[in-house]
């Protein structure tokens, strides 16, 4: 019974951590410019990060090796590094990007000024991940995200034509700019597969030190956890599909988002949906922050981890320490959050190809693995999803320059 | 290190974490210092870590040596207790002089309560 609780609250957590700001900004700027076009989308990505996030639980679990030491060791040091400085970067502008969308969240509930709040959500970041136990932070930041169910309470009482929205989950021809829909899909693609998740998945899992027998967890974490999360996503589409396109509005702020459960169910729903952003872009940050500091340390071999204490893994302290005020300095800039939010989710879509083909790899060296190498499902959906992968890779920043990120 | 197993030195060994016998990560293996390649009978003679060892790591390495400040070290093979996905060494890493980064940026760290 216990256990159940437990496997209950992963996943709960696993829901609420799922939407961060690349799938606020993606979903909603998908459903205002097309509609429930490309709901199917979300779907694909979802299915995507699914089978790798389960692979490299799994590869972790067996082998107590992160992603990154999978890059490193598969790719060489060369390559590795390559991979490691690409992923430090959007990790990077990920971090300032959910940072400055925390501030908004805050300003939206409080109405201070923006940069003060800035300052005392950093400020609140640090503090919670010095003194809060690690299972903690993903609890307390996951069923704070959880408000964000609202979206699909006010997607279905925004009476959305439901015929429209079940056409939309099979790919078919568009009417409108196919550059555009191109550009939107690679984003959705990209803000579900964020690469910073595995990393920082993989990572807790050695720290948890689960094992083979955790392997039934890390299976239903993966496939509920993200399901459930996703359908997070396709209320968010769905929902500015319904209140946006008919408008004509552009959602380019973080209030509008929430315009999604104002109008439906009203303060009782604006209240919920910017509680839940805060939570879920707070979590995202923290755990962007994180795998920043678990990538190098991995990489170069650095004693890491956050079950330790701060002055047992010193450099991986100041790594992520260091990380926190990069992102605090790029946001005081005053840069607009839902921008980098972009350009963050796009560049990532180029370095994911680094991350998923090692762990790949890996997954199937079955001198690592034993019997719990890839089986030949897991490996079908593993090339499916590479080769998904790499079409989008290669597409991503032509696209994001073709369509003026998608204003056409 | 005695194993009749095999080892693929460039995937099962190279780039692989170091771990000291108090299970503490204390870097890389950076490379391998690899003897007798000219009598055919070649074996590694140690562990080398560190950012000079970078340079023979292709034009990244040598980028990354350069930017980062830090001694070589020289592991001998038997200081290697033995290998899963860890290289597994016999000694503390201060003995080995490994993880002296992670030691050095202690102090800036121990002054902050609750570190």
């Amino acid at each position: 019974m216990r256990k159940i609780f437990q496997i209950a609250l992963g996943i709960l957590a696993a829901i609420g951590g799922f939407v961060d700001i690349g799938d606020l900004v993606f979903n909603v700027e998908a459903g205002a410019t097309l509609g429930y076009q490309l709901l199917w989308v979300v779907v694909v990505g979802v299915n995507s990060i699914i089978v790798y996030s389960e692979m490299c639980g799994r590869v972790a679990a067996v082998s107590k090796r992160p992603v990154f030491d999978a890059i490193r060791e598969r790719l060489g040091f060369g390559v590795g590094f390559g991979a490691l400085v690409a992923s430090q970067i959007v990790n990077l502008m990920t971090l300032a990007a959910e940072v400055g969308g925390v501030a908004l969240a805050l300003e939206l509930l409080s109405g201070l000024p923006y940069r003060v709040l800035i300052l005392l959500g950093v400020a609140a970041l640090a503090v919670v991940i010095w003194v809060t136990p690690f299972e903690w932070i993903e609890r307390i930041f996951g069923y704070g995200g959880l408000a964000l169910l609202v979206f699909v309470v006010g997607a279905i009482k925004l009476h959305p034509d439901w015929g429209d929205v079940a056409t939309g989950f099979a790919p078919h021809g568009t009417s409108s700019d196919k550059l555009v829909y191109a550009y939107f899909a690679v984003g959705l693609l990209g803000a579900a597969m964020t690469p910073y998740e595995v990393y920082f998945y993989s990572s807790g899992v050695v720290e948890e030190g689960w094992t083979p027998k955790d392997l039934g967890l890390n299976r239903t974490n993966a496939i509920i956890g993200y399901s459930l999360g996703g359908t997070l996503s396709l209320a968010l589409m769905i929902s500015a599909a319904a209140l946006f396109l008919p408008l004509g509005v552009e959602p380019q702020f973080i209030g509008t988002v929430a315009l999604g459960a104002q109008v439906p169910l009203g303060t009782i729903g604006l209240l919920l949906a910017l509680v839940g952003i805060l939570f879920a872009v707070g979590g995202a940050a923290i755990d962007t922050c994180f795998s920043g500091a678990y990538n190098v340390a991995q990489f170069f071999g650095w004693e890491w981890g956050k079950e330790r204490r701060p002055s047992g893994a010193p450099r991986f302290t100041l790594a992520w320490i260091v990380l926190l005020f990069l992102a605090l300095l790029v946001i005081m800039t005053g840069v607009d959050p839902v921008l980098v939010t972009e350009y963050a989710v796009i560049f990532s879509v180029v370095a994911l190809p680094l991350t998923y083909i090692p762990i790949l790899l890996v997954a199937n060296d079955r001198a690592y693995m034993g019997q719990y190498v890839n089986g030949r499902v897991a490996n079908a959906l593993g090339l499916f999803y590479l080769v998904v992968i790499l079409i989008v890779a290669v597409t991503a920043i032509p696209l994001m320059i073709l369509t003026h990120q998608g204003q056409g | 290190m005695s194993s009749a197993q095999e080892l693929d030195l460039g995937l099962g060994l190279l780039d692989h974490q170091l771990v000291d016998c108090e299970g503490r990560r204390c870097g890389n293996v950076d490379d391998l210092e690899v003897v007798g390649v000219r009598d055919g009978q070649p074996r590694v003679a140690a562990i080398l870590v560190g950012p000079p060892v970078w340079k023979g790591r292709g034009w990244f390495g040598r980028l990354a040596a350069f930017i980062t400040p830090g001694g070589a070290v020289r592991v001998p093979w038997e200081e290697v207790e033995r290998i899963d996905g860890a290289v597994h060494l016999r000694r503390t890493a201060r003995e080995l002089r490994l993880g002296r980064g992670d030691d050095r940026a202690r102090k800036w760290v121990e002054w902050i309560p609750g570190s």
